[in-house]
C-alpha cells in the first residue's frame, strides 16, 4: 500500500467517525428529490472511463452509470460525473461526495468493510495478446515455446510472477508504460503483451485485423460499483438495476455496450427458468 | 490505417491540453496571488506582532510548513464536507495551495524584514515617522528585494504542486494529459509535452521575478 492511499485512508476513516453522528435520509429518496445521480468515476482508463477525440466521457463504467440512472428516472443522461482518481473511490463514498461509485473497482474483502459493493458487472482477468500472423498462433504455442517467449508487461514488483503463473518458463521484459507493451509487441521485441483481458479487447477492436487474443484468462477479478455502508434501500435499488441489465429488461443496453467496448456479443440469457439458479 | 503522427496527435488534443493548461495557471495564479497577500500580512505579525500574536501566527506557519501538500489538498476536500463547508475540487485545491504558499511567504517576509538592521527603524523613529510610513519609505522596499528571490522559488513549487489537485478530480494540466494518453498512448511524448509546459510556466515565473527584481534594484 502506497502513502497516497494510507493517506486516504486515514483521512476517510477520520470522516466517517466524524460523520457516525449524523443520521440522514434514505439515498434512493435524496437522489430522486435531487433529479440526477451523481457518479464518481475516472477519465483516464480506456475502455473503462475515458475522454474520447470529443472529450466527452465514455466508456464501459460511465454506460453501466447511466443503466442505473435510466432505472432512476427513465433517462440515461440524468447525471453528473465526479473525477475522481483511483485513490479517491472510497473517500469519496464515505464523505457523500458521490451517490455511487462505478470505476473499475475490483471487489476485496478490506474495501467490503469500508463500502458496501454492488453485484459484480464484469469479472477481469489476465490476459495475453498476440501479433495477427506472427510466429505463435494461440496460448497453447507460447506455452510450449518455453524460455524462448518473450513477454512485455508493465513494470510491478509482482509482475514476473503474475506472468510466470500462466507461462512458468517465459522470459519477461518490464515496462513503464502501456503504451510501451503494445510497442514492444507491434516492433517484434516481444512475442505477446500481458495486460488486462479487457484492454486487450479495446485495442484490438482499435486496431482491427492486426491483433489477436491468446486465448487464455487467468488471476480474475471482480468489478462491481460500490455505495455508502448502511443504507440497504439504496443497495438494493442499484443492484435491481444491475442485475436487470445483465438478465432482464436492460439487457440489450448493457450487450451493445459490451459489444461496443469489448468487441463481443453477449449470448442473451435463457428464456424460461432463471438463469441465476441454473 | 495509417497511424496518425505524433504531430498530429498532439494537433487533435490540443483543446484538452490548452483547457488543463489554463487551469494550472488559473490555480496557480490565485495560489500564489492569494498565498502572497496573507503571507505578507503573516510575515508582518511574525516579525512584529505582540506575544501572542506572533504565538499564533508561528504555530499556523509551521504546522502548515511541516506537513505535505498533498495532506492539505486531502484536509480541505474531505475533513471540511464534516463541518458542513462542501469546497468543490477546484475550491478545496486553491484553498490548500493558497495556505501552503501563504506559510512559506510569511517565512521569506519574517526572514526579509528582521535581515533590515534595527538601527533603521530607529532612525525611522527618530526623524517623526509612524509605524506606516516606516514601513512604507524604509522597510518595504529593501524586503521586497531580499524576499524576492525566495518569493520566485516558492511560487514555481506552487506550480508544481498544482499537480496534486488531479487526485481530487481537478482537471489540470497533468490530468488533461493522462487522459489525452489513455486514448491516444504515446504516453512518453505527452509526458514530455506536459513537462515542456510547465517549464514554460515556470520560465515565464522566473522571467518575471528578473524583471521586478531589476525594476526594484538600487542602481
Amino acid at each position: 500500500m502506497n502513502m497516497k492511499s494510507q493517506l486516504l485512508g486515514l483521512s476517510s476513516a477520520v470522516v466517517m467517525a466524524l460523520a457516525a453522528t449524523g443520521a440522514q435520509a434514505g439515498k434512493l429518496e435524496d437522489v430522486l428529490a435531487r433529479g440526477k445521480l451523481i457518479v464518481g468515476t475516472g477519465s483516464t482508463n480506456a475502455p473503462w472511463h475515458f475522454k474520447g477525440a470529443d472529450d466527452t466521457l465514455q466508456g464501459f463504467d460511465v454506460d453501466v452509470a447511466k443503466i442505473i440512472a435510466k432505472a432512476l428516472f427513465a433517462d440515461p443522461e440524468k447525471i453528473e460525473f465526479v473525477n475522481q482518481a483511483s485513490d479517491a473511490r472510497i473517500p469519496n463514498i464515505t464523505t457523500g461526495k458521490v451517490d455511487i461509485t462505478c470505476q473499475f473497482m475490483t471487489v476485496t474483502g478490506e474495501r467490503a468493510q469500508q463500502v458496501n459493493f454492488t453485484v459484480p458487472y464484469y469479472r477481469e482477468g489476465v490476459g495475453l495478446m498476440l501479433k495477427e500472423g506472427g510466429s505463435y498462433a494461440d496460448y497453447a504455442a507460447l506455452k510450449a515455446a518455453g524460455s524462448s517467449v518473450t513477454i512485455a508487461v508493465l513494470q510491478n514488483v509482482y509482475a514476473e510472477e503474475l506472468v510466470h503463473k500462466a507461462l512458468p518458463e517465459a522470459t519477461v521484459d518490464q515496462y513503464d508504460a502501456v503504451d510501451l507493451i503494445y510497442q514492444a509487441l507491434e516492433s517484434g521485441r516481444a512475442d505477446a503483451a500481458a495486460t488486462d483481458q479487457s484492454s486487450i479487447a479495446w485495442y484490438i477492436t482499435q486496431n482491427p485485423g492486426k491483433y489477436k487474443d491468446a486465448g487464455y484468462g487467468w488471476s480474475p477479478q471482480t468489478y462491481a460499483c460500490a455505495v455508502g455502508r448502511g443504507d440497504p434501500d439504496w443497495l438494493n435499488f442499484v443492484n435491481t438495476a444491475l442485475h436487470e441489465a445483465m438478465t432482464g429488461v436492460e439487457f440489450d443496453t448493457y450487450a451493445a455496450s459490451f459489444k461496443k467496448w469489448f468487441g463481443k456479443d453477449l449470448p442473451p440469457p435463457a428464456i424460461g427458468f432463471p438463469v441465476e439458479f441454473q | 490505417m495509417e497511424s496518425p503522427t505524433i504531430l498530429e496527435l498532439i494537433w487533435s488534443a490540443r483543446w484538452p491540453i490548452l483547457y488543463g493548461l489554463g487551469t494550472t495557471v488559473l490555480i496557480s495564479a490565485l495560489a500564489i496571488a492569494g498565498g502572497t497577500v496573507i503571507g505578507v500580512g503573516l510575515g508582518l505579525v511574525l516579525a512584529y506582532g505582540n506575544l501572542a500574536w506572533r504565538f499564533a501566527g508561528r504555530l499556523y506557519t509551521d504546522f502548515v510548513r511541516g506537513t505535505p501538500v498533498f495532506v492539505l489538498v486531502l484536509a480541505s476536500y474531505y475533513i471540511l464536507t464534516t463541518i458542513g463547508l462542501d469546497l468543490s475540487p477546484f475550491q478545496a485545491g486553491v484553498l490548500a495551495l493558497t495556505v501552503f504558499c501563504s506559510s512559506h511567504v510569511g517565512e521569506i517576509t519574517r526572514g526579509a524584514l528582521q535581515t533590515i538592521p534595527r538601527g533603521q527603524t530607529e532612525a525611522a523613529k527618530a526623524i517623526g515617522l509612524g509605524f506606516g510610513q516606516t514601513f512604507r519609505y524604509v522597510l518595504a522596499p529593501q524586503a521586497l528585494r531580499l524576499g524576492l528571490p525566495a518569493w520566485i522559488n516558492t511560487a514555481a513549487e506552487m506550480v508544481k504542486a498544482s499537480t496534486l489537485l488531479s487526485v481530487i478530480g481537478v482537471a489540470e494540466l497533468l490530468l488533461r494529459t493522462q487522459e489525452v494518453i489513455s486514448r491516444a498512448f504515446h504516453s512518453l511524448e505527452f509526458y514530455l509535452l506536459a513537462g515542456a509546459l510547465y517549464f514554460a510556466i515556470n520560465y515565464a515565473i522566473e522571467r518575471f521575478g528578473s524583471y521586478v527584481e531589476r525594476r526594484v534594484a538600487t542602481d
